[in-house]
């Protein structure tokens, strides 16, 4: 293993720890008492006083953070204030939805992306080319609320064809997976078609044309592969993007995903929810952006990461 | 190749429209609802939705039926002594909790007792640990209530507060799982999805109507309307106006309207300048068109207050006399207080409720008040708004828009946090720092009258009372709506917008 990816892989822990006390602070922050949003607004002071001792919340802040800190590092993330489960318990029981959603609205992004760059750069000036840049840019302008609302009008209520709430098929990803991809779809189109047609300039592959390879050879053998590194980095630096947008497409579809769980924490002042589910963005986040460090090593060997 | 529009629709057509329709079997119902459930503990939650959720699974002693009269529940029979302090119940027999056990006078005593626990910390103890001192089993049927002031409306509370089983309760698991005796029992709640529940064959009285019941939920008002619409759900609730205007010819659908039991009122601090003079207080009420408001915000499904108390709650009295619109009235009241080219007042506002303030802000120019509106998320508006007058000045925040309704149609339950000197912010919902001892002593009358009449006639005086100190602007008693469709019928809106299934048909 090489020093960069040592390091990277020393500061990880300390990042995580750095940000859970910047979670842990920023939610306590936060105006609004979970205590009295727990009691509700025709609650007495008494019976706040005896919810808030009841979550611990009377005891000092630092208190509070170093017993996180001991719970956490034997795997007890808390309770969610607001269902009583274990945190990691909501995690395991949200994520897997949130990971299918972003897995299939990625592929249908990278697929839609790829192959929409490939044929705006092929055909430079065209029609097509025309087409699909403008395409591109409506695509990326359209509020990914607006596109879920009109689709499931149209599909969901007038034609019937898919499940308008739920996860239970692979009917109900149809929807939220075009939404949330059509995005980063339109972002990889856009960066793959620039910079395809900066390599198709380049001496390498007029040489290639030039020793008879056929057209599909030089674009995805020699031109594409070349292409790929700002590609694969704008993928990667697009999965938090994607995590994020998702907050707001399990909202509108009612997904059971945690972008779904941690609007509803944030409501709720679910601390210990909030917690949870901002450290496990911050390790994707972080996992992602070496992931994609590693990956350009791979497909650019002239690339080292120290 | 090339592709037509019309090639590529056929096939998507045979693609996703070939699949089953999108239906769930009929003898399950699918209720959506705008908030999900905060717990499977009714005695840890004060949320309507998750009532809602819970109130098939559970029992009260007693239970208001759809003409919201107390009916006996577990409950047989209930008496008062001569104080009206201490209340019996017998307790009704051969009913098991779902977990099996057998309910007894003891179960129920153990299941109240736990409220009265304050290291419990349960989130909804505070209404019934306020009225009551203790509980016990006076034998296997009877259970005796000793309360800490008379109160009339004893059988109210016993109907919005549920038995829940005492062994599962020493689990230590109720929050994750609804053990009580109810026509239907709790299988499953995924906590991001939905609320499963299943037909009680057990069940001591008739049977529920539907095998399942699946509970879901949306913040999105749109999907709400879309759900009810494709058939993926049979009842949605709440049905926000706008909604309920374009569903009310469609004959798939049936418009649900409950009685009123939600007044939304503007608080007025009477501590501060101008608001502590009297005329300028009944200005501001002169000031509003009621109508108007009601059709601008409401779509028309309200109704306008005069009387702190809503339609439903008991001692209503609707002959009230309050401010009915007059601008020339409001004018000359603002003049003789000293104020004829008006003042600015700041007014805290929950995001969702500040096209009403906004149309009030309007009315209010005409007479040269100026209202700045703050729109505040929910945990920053009950953290301003419960604030005390030192805090309330701190935060520039004069008026409050705010809303309330009685869970048990109890005219105390309304009157009392709201109106009572000793109920100032942040220790009860007094927001605007009234203080009338008379009215104090009236309600403390009219709380332990057992004479129904006479007890409306206290009420009714009260309710006057608030209304000429003008403590608050009184806007209107908002409709419960909900819609459902056509087919489901059997459903009805409890005041405050509960949604009830009692004699549901699949």
């Amino acid at each position: 293993m090489n020093s960069y990816l040592k390091q990277k892989l020393l500061a990880f822990p300390a990042i995580l720890l750095l940000a859970s006390f910047l979670v842990f602070a920023a939610v306590r922050l936060l105006p609004g008492d979970p205590a009295r949003i727990m009691a509700g607004m025709q609650a007495d002071q008494a019976t706040i006083e005896a919810v808030r001792v009841r979550l611990g919340l009377d005891k000092p802040f630092f208190e509070q953070y170093a017993e996180f800190l001991i719970h956490a590092a034997h795997g007890d993330f808390g309770t969610s204030i607001r269902s009583g489960k274990p945190v990691k318990q909501e995690i395991a029981e949200r994520f897997p939805y949130t990971l299918a959603l972003t897995t299939t609205s990625y592929c249908f992004a990278i697929v839609i992306g790829l192959s929409a760059g490939l044929l705006a750069s092929a055909s430079q000036g065209r029609f097509v080319d025309h087409l699909i840049i403008s395409s591109a840019v409506t695509a990326g302008s359209i509020p990914n609320y607006w596109l879920a609302l009109m689709a499931m009008t149209l599909f969901c209520v007038h034609l019937g064809w898919l499940p308008l709430i739920g996860a239970e098929s692979w009917r109900s990803y149809v929807l939220p997976s075009i939404t949330l991809g059509l995005l980063p779809a339109a972002v990889i189109a856009r960066m793959s078609r620039a910079s395809l047609l900066e390599i198709l300039h380049q001496d390498y592959i007029r040489t290639a044309r030039a020793k008879g390879l056929s057209r599909p050879a030089v674009y995805l053998k020699h031109a594409l592969k070349n292409a790929l590194v700002p590609i694969v980095t704008i993928i990667g630096m697009n999965f938090a993007g994607l995590l994020g947008g998702a907050v707001i497409t399990e909202a509108v579809f009612s997904w059971p995903g945690i972008g779904r769980l941690i609007v509803d924490a944030v409501h709720f002042r679910d601390y210990a929810i909030i917690q949870g589910v901002t450290l496990l963005t911050v390790f994707i986040v972080i996992a992602m952006n070496l992931l994609t460090d590693v990956l350009i090593t791979i497909l650019n060997p002239r690339i080292r990461l120290d | 190749m090339t592709i037509r529009l019309s090639q590529l629709l056929i096939l998507s057509s045979i693609v996703f429209g070939g699949c089953t329709p999108i239906r769930h079997p009929a003898d399950e119902a699918v209720i959506m609802q705008t908030e999900a459930p905060r717990s499977m503990d009714p005695a840890d939650h004060t949320a309507t939705y998750t009532r809602a959720v819970l109130d098939p699974m559970y029992e009260g002693l007693t239970r208001f039926d759809d003409k919201l009269q107390i009916r006996p529940s577990l409950g047989t029979s209930w008496s008062a002594d001569r104080t009206g302090t201490i209340w019996t119940v017998t307790i009704r027999s051969g009913v098991h909790f779902h977990d099996g056990s057998l309910l007894t006078a003891q179960a129920v005593a153990a299941s109240f007792d736990r409220l009265l626990d304050p290291k419990r910390g349960l989130a909804a103890a505070g209404t019934f640990r306020r009225a009551v001192a203790s509980v016990s089993a006076i034998d296997s049927k009877t259970v005796r209530f000793f309360l800490k002031q008379p109160s009339a409306s004893f059988p109210n509370l016993l109907a919005i507060e549920s038995v829940v089983s005492p062994a599962e309760d020493r689990i230590g698991d109720l929050g994750r799982k609804a053990v009580g005796t109810g026509p239907y029992r709790f299988v499953e709640w995924k906590t991001g999805e939905y609320v499963l529940e299943a037909r009680n064959e057990q069940y001591w009285g008739p049977k529920a109507a539907f095998r399942r019941l699946k509970w879901i939920w949306t913040a999105e008002p749109a999907l709400m309307n879309m759900a009810l619409l494709s058939g993926e759900v049979d009842l949605v609730n709440p049905l926000p106006p706008v909604f309920a205007e374009a569903l009310q010819h469609d004959r798939r659908v049936s418009l649900m309207k409950g009685e009123s039991a939600a007044v939304f009122w503007i608080a007025l601090d009477m501590l501060v300048k101008p608001l502590d003079d009297i005329r300028v207080r009944r200005a501001l009420n002169y000031a509003v068109d009621r109508g108007n408001l009601i059709a601008s915000q409401l779509r028309g499904y309200g109704t306008p207050a005069f009387s702190p108390l809503g339609p439903a709650d008991s001692g209503y009295d609707p002959e009230t006399r309050g401010y009915a619109f007059d601008l020339a009235k409001a004018r000359a009241l603002l003049a003789s207080a000293g104020y004829p080219n008006g003042f600015t007042l700041n007014i805290a506002v929950q995001e969702s409720q500040a096209n009403i303030a906004e149309t009030v802000a309007g009315m209010w120019s005409r007479v040269g008040v100026t209202l700045a509106i703050h729109q505040l998320e929910t945990g920053v508006f009950a953290q301003t708004i419960f604030g005390d007058p030192q805090q309330k000045i701190a935060s520039n925040t004069q008026c409050v828009l705010a809303s309330w309704a009685s869970a048990n149609l109890d005219a105390e339950a309304q009157l009392g946090p709201l109106y009572r000197s000793q109920n100032w912010s942040p220790k009860g919902a007094n927001l605007g720092f009234y203080r009338n001892s008379k009215l104090d002593r009236l309600l403390d009358e009219a709380e332990s009258e057992l004479d129904r009449a006479k007890r409306n006639e206290l009420y009714a005086k009260a309710q006057q009372m608030i209304s000429d100190d003008a403590p608050d602007v009184l806007l209107f008693y908002a409709r419960d709506l909900a819609a459902r469709r056509s087919q489901v019928k059997g459903f009805w809106l409890f005041p405050g917008g509960q949604v009830e299934l009692r004699a549901t048909t699949p």
